[in-house]
């Protein structure tokens, strides 16, 4: 029974084109084990290598989103005088899907947030190479804005690498929390 | 200012930045966990020396595999600071890239655009 289930989960995933799946917390490590495990992987398959760059950007930049913005957070404690570290909940999921590959994210977010987030997303997606050239260039010059936490490069660099596009959505959960998800796709 | 050499890590690049010559180096893989850590106190360093500097001759080698959004903010910082420099001094930036490296290929030429006082030279590798 317990096989069967799992199995049925694994058949599920591959049915999506799911080569890797990761849900959990997301930390510095989990980033460098599973990135160069995605790199042997993209090497063992030959896939060109401006597609595995690709892809490798998605997903560091998808990742450390996770690290850094995830509403869903473990604190630890240290109690040694150090900064106290903070565990943070996402989704990973990285595949190739009719000839496309992509790589997806999600996490909680505070629904105050999901407005502001909508309106950089729109703008980045509405953008062409050049003007996303341009925003990546201004973006990368200015200060990052308080309390956007970076909203920007990270996407911008996501918007440019994703030459098959990316889409996000957003779902209330409760009062608080939304659940958020991109998919970059090249 | 005492040269410094830092090796390149899984991460992060390799660091050479002698001061004496005015010859700097970054090469390798750039998505440190911390970029304000890591690059920080090296890139304050620089500034503070080239800031000083009149007539010298600098040279500037970036030697990219991959870099992160968040070190692209430290790469276009440098550039901004070489361009600078380069008013009173002469500064080539030299950009290398895998002769098939079109992302950073352009990348590099991207970065060149506005680079409007110092050399600015691309350098594929075969």
């Amino acid at each position: 029974m317990l096989a069967k289930q799992v199995l049925h989960f694994r058949e599920l995933l591959f049915q999506e084109g799911i080569l890797f799946c990761y849900s959990g917390y997301m930390t510095e490590e989990i980033l460098s084990s599973i990135g160069n495990t995605l790199k042997q992987k993209m090497a063992l398959d030959k896939t060109d290598k401006n597609i595995a760059r690709g892809v490798f950007t998605l997903f560091v930049e998808q990742v450390q989103n996770v690290i850094r913005y995830s509403s869903e957070v473990e604190p630890i404690e240290r109690g040694d005088g150090q900064a106290d570290v903070e565990l943070r909940y996402g989704l990973l999921t990285i595949g190739q899907k009719e000839g496309r590959h992509f790589v997806s994210c999600a996490n909680m977010i505070a629904r105050q947030d999901v407005e502001r987030l909508r309106g950089n997303l729109t703008k980045i997606q509405s953008m062409d190479r050049e003007q996303l050239k341009a925003f990546y260039k201004e973006v990368l010059r200015g200060a990052t804005p308080e309390g956007s936490k970076g909203a920007g490069v990270g996407f911008v660099d996501i918007a440019r690498q994703a030459t098959h596009g990316f889409q996000f959505d957003f779902h209330d959960v409760n009062e608080e929390y939304a659940y958020f998800c991109l998919k970059a796709f090249i | 200012m005492e040269t410094i050499h830092v090796e390149a890590t899984e991460r992060t690049p390799e660091i050479h930045f002698d001061f004496a010559r005015n010859h700097f180096a970054i090469r390798g893989e750039s998505y440190p966990e911390d970029v304000a850590e890591f690059y920080g106190p090296k890139v304050r360093s620089l500034a503070a020396h080239v800031g000083q500097l009149q007539g010298a001759s600098i040279e500037f080698h970036f030697e990219l595999i991959y870099f992160n959004s968040s070190s692209a903010k430290v790469l276009i910082g440098l550039f901004d600071l070489l361009d600078e420099a380069a008013e009173k001094n002469q500064v080539e930036i030299q950009w290398h890239y895998e002769a098939d490296d079109a992302n950073m290929e352009e990348l590099g030429e991207e970065f060149g655009e506005d680079v409007s006082h110092a050399t600015f030279r691309m350098v594929a590798k075969d």
